[in-house]
């Protein structure tokens, strides 16, 4: 387990590095693609069966075959990678120094101190992964998947108009 | 089992990477794809204190992540296809017309 970690930690951040790195929109894409499949993985190690599931199905799926189609579509120059007058860059660097100095933080307090639920992995592999969060997505959290239902009619209702109106 | 702080380390570090590509890349499609990254990275802490506090509220959340991201990419590559068909540089620092 310690190990497919270890390989998997390694996989994801060479291909973050590529979603950020490489010049041309398409390998970007295919980064990402390949970092969500990673990550789907890692799910697994997780003991998350249904998050697995939905993150190849719905991200690796529909929305990065999005992706790929917008930019197959459009054909993006390649030479739009770097600031015109270097700001960005410095914006970067400040970000990913604070970003890193916190993360050194999270190296010295290691514990995690949240109350401890009933859902082991055992009590849930027991009633099965997607039983146990059907049961709690109905339930629990009914409110959340109702707004939820509603903000993708909404996105999809605002998807069509703006792609049936013509802009000047 | 590798300990919970690793996940929550790699996490970050995803993070990290997906808010500087944010911050540095100019193509509209590649800062669309660093905020995945980084929706992605928060989901891999959802998943992984779920996990170690034997809670499925993190994994369930998780799953209302991915939709919200659903969404935001819909309506996302909606406007960037209409800023195209309008004739305009695929380039985020052009698109400035809301500030003036």
């Amino acid at each position: 387990m310690v190990v497919a970690f270890a390989i998997l930690a390694a996989w994801e951040l060479v291909t973050a590095a590529g979603v950020v790195g490489f010049r041309r929109p398409i390998y970007n894409a295919l980064s990402l693609v390949a970092n969500m499949l990673g990550l789907a993985v890692l799910f697994l190690i997780l003991n998350a069966q249904f998050l697995f599931a939905a993150q190849v199905i719905v991200y690796a799926g529909a929305v990065m075959v999005l992706f790929v189609f917008i930019i197959a579509l459009l054909n993006p120059g390649s030479d739009l990678t770097l600031g015109r007058s270097g700001n960005e860059w410095i914006y970067g660097v400040v970000f990913g120094v604070i970003f890193a100095a916190l993360l050194g933080g999270l190296l010295f307090n290691r514990g995690l101190t949240g109350r401890q639920g009933s859902s082991s992995p055992e009590a849930i592999n027991a009633v099965g992964n997607v039983q146990a969060i059907g049961t709690a997505l109905y339930t629990k959290f009914l409110f959340p998947v109702e707004v939820a239902s509603v903000l993708l009619l909404i996105a999809a209702v605002g998807a069509v108009y703006l792609a049936m109106r013509r802009i000047r | 089992m590798p300990p919970a702080y690793l996940f929550l380390l790699l996490s970050g570090a995803l993070f990290t990477m997906g808010a500087v590509g944010f911050l540095v890349r100019r193509n509209p499609l590649v800062v669309f794809m660093c905020i995945e990254l980084m929706l992605n990275a928060v989901n891999l802490a959802f998943a992984a204190e779920s996990r170690f506090l034997n809670s499925l509220d993190g994994v369930v959340f998780a799953f209302l992540v991915i939709t919200v991201a659903a969404a935001e990419v819909v309506v996302g590559i909606a406007i960037i296809v209409q800023v195209y068909r309008a004739g305009r540089q695929m380039d985020v620092d052009g698109l400035d017309l809301m500030k003036e």
